[in-house]
């Protein structure tokens, strides 16, 4: 798998019809990978059969596919790049398996692939234009009027009903230019801007472009569909990426202080559901499941000394916080977190909002390249120097004089 | 009230360098605040981040990660990785608004005893201007 290719690089596209929707035309292009031997399984979402949940299935049969198969379901019930880990954490898969993933999906597996909690061979990528997701909860409440108030998400790409870190995501679909938005992926389906009945395929790697030649695909450079395509895609690219900034000044604004971020968290009850559902939170035993957070009694009572009074359960924003430092450079916003909460707290906007600076830190995208390694394992010799000893200007604080 | 706040600086210091540093000051008899609390760790890359923010949000008026610097590590990269994630935590406390300038990352060497006094000299004079720590006041955290 190779780093995704750059805009006039000869990006290319097939176009492929064949059912009433977009969506059944991409089941229908499933179907016949499956039936050309393409692949051995199919990894995607599948309707549960009460029709209120869609969990990811290893397919094989055709029949289900076909009957139940969701390729864009309404929510994410779970992270498409846990059920890639669940699969290959093991060892590689000894078959071939194409998993059909929204785009923050596939960039949770390549930051898992880096460490090493997924192994890609055999497995094919394909990414499709994503809308959003409903909060999985609304869906869970009412699953018929999710369907419907999803059918119109997917009508308007820009629906306030989808969760809010999906309203301003701006990686919904495959690389379009240089300008860092990649992604390692096989073969994207794109919607975006096409006709409804119509989806594109365009390959990102070598393997994507064989199973196109396997099923006598033949993708174009330019074209009408390639262009109405990208156009629709950059621009709501650039769209989203200017709501991003104005929500997270906005959610910056209700977190930053002490005080606001108490806040924030004050409700929660300690569950661990964010960081249990979190696709790149990996660790076998997490730091807050070990005995390491157990304190004896006689320590709470210090504290409670110190302090006058202690909560209980203690260390909420220690839990907060230091999951923020160990995962914010892989996170990829897929808001899996936010969903889990039951008390409804903007986890996934305040985590997102902390990534995309540290990232940005970095220089570092998570899901961009199998290549670049994961910030935190890797280093260079000479660097960082101005976190050294007491940086000047970092905090609003530092305002006294230099010694 | 300012005179009597002797800050407490949880210090995370490498045994290599930084802890045999500080034994180099006190047998050299230099002069520093009694303001740390010095834990040897075998390498400043033993420090996870959690141990820093959980010693902030304790009610440590600052916290101290110390080494040896870049090229000196006894296990040759720990430093290195441990900058990395120094600078992430640092850059999620700027973002989220808590006090960066409680932290500090420094490198000394066994043989800088006068710089280990330095180093403390000069952070607990700055942690003196800002004050206690103001999570001591929070019962929610």
């Amino acid at each position: 798998m190779s780093d995704p290719k750059k805009e006039g690089e000869g990006l290319k596209g097939a176009a492929f019809s064949g059912g009433k929707s977009s969506l059944e035309t991409v089941l229908g292009f499933l179907k016949r990978t499956l039936a050309e031997g393409c692949f051995d399984a199919l990894l995607l979402p599948v309707k549960a059969p009460g029709g209120d949940s869609f969990p990811y299935v290893l397919v094989q049969d055709k029949a289900l596919l076909e009957d139940r198969g969701s390729p864009l379901p309404p929510i994410m019930p779970v992270q498409g790049g846990k059920a890639v880990s669940s699969l290959t954490r093991r060892g590689k898969a000894p078959r071939k398996v194409a998993a059909l993933m929204r785009p923050c999906e596939v960039r949770a597996t390549i930051e898992l692939f880096k460490l090493a909690q997924v192994d890609l061979e055999n497995i094919f990528l394909i990414s499709i234009d994503c809308p959003g997701v409903l909060p999985v909860k609304d869906f869970a409440a009412d699953p018929e009027k999710g369907m419907a108030a999803f059918g119109e998400v997917l009508e308007k790409w820009g629906d306030r009903k989808v969760r809010p870190v999906c309203q301003i995501c701006h990686r919904f679909t495959a690389p379009l230019s240089d300008d860092g938005a990649g992604m390692v992926v096989d073969l994207h389906i794109g919607l975006l801007g096409i006709e409804d009945g119509e989806v594109l395929l365009i390959p990102y790697s070598p393997a994507g472009e064989e199973i196109l030649a396997k099923l006598d695909l033949v993708p174009a450079a330019g074209g009408d569909i390639l262009s109405a395509w990208r156009d629709r895609a950059n621009e709501l690219t650039k769209k989203r990426g200017e709501e991003r900034r104005r929500a997270q000044e906005e959610m910056k604004s209700k977190v930053r202080g002490l005080n606001n971020l108490l806040e924030t968290f004050d409700k929660c009850i300690n569950c661990h559901n964010c960081m249990r559902v979190c696709p790149v939170c990996y660790c076998r035993l997490c730091y807050f499941d070990s005995e390491a957070v157990k304190h004896p009694p006689d320590d709470y009572l210090r504290r409670a000394g110190d302090w006058g009074s202690i909560r209980f359960l203690p260390d909420t924003i220690l839990f907060q916080v230091g999951r923020m430092s160990h995962m914010s450079l892989s996170c990829v916003s897929c808001g899996t977190c936010e969903d889990a909460c039951p008390m409804d707290i903007p986890v996934a906007q305040v985590f997102s909002l902390v990534a995309d600076e540290a990232q940005e830190y970095f220089g570092y995208l998570p899901g961009r390249s199998t290549d670049e390694p994961i910030p935190l394992a890797t280093y260079k010799e000479e660097e960082l120097e101005e976190v050294e000893d007491a940086p000047q200007g970092a905090s609003s604080e530092t305002k006294e004089k230099d010694g | 009230m300012e005179e009597d706040f002797m800050p407490r600086i949880i210090g995370f210091l490498c045994k290599w360098c930084t802890y045999a540093g500080a034994d180099l000051a006190g047998v050299s008899r230099i002069q520093y605040p009694p303001s740390i609390l010095p834990i040897r760790v075998m390498c400043s890359s033993r420090v996870d981040p959690l141990f820093v923010i959980s010693s902030f949000l304790r009610g440590a008026d600052a916290v101290l990660v110390a080494g040896c610097h870049p090229g000196d590590c006894h296990y040759q990269r720990g430093n290195y990785y441990t900058r990395r994630r120094y600078a992430v935590l640092r850059k999620i406390f700027e973002e989220l608004g808590l006090e960066a300038d409680r932290l500090r990352l420094s490198w000394i060497s066994a043989s800088e005893g006068r710089r280990f006094a330095d180093v403390i000299t000069d952070y607990t004079e700055r942690i003196k201007k800002k004050g206690p720590n103001p999570v001591k006041k929070e019962v929610f955290l």
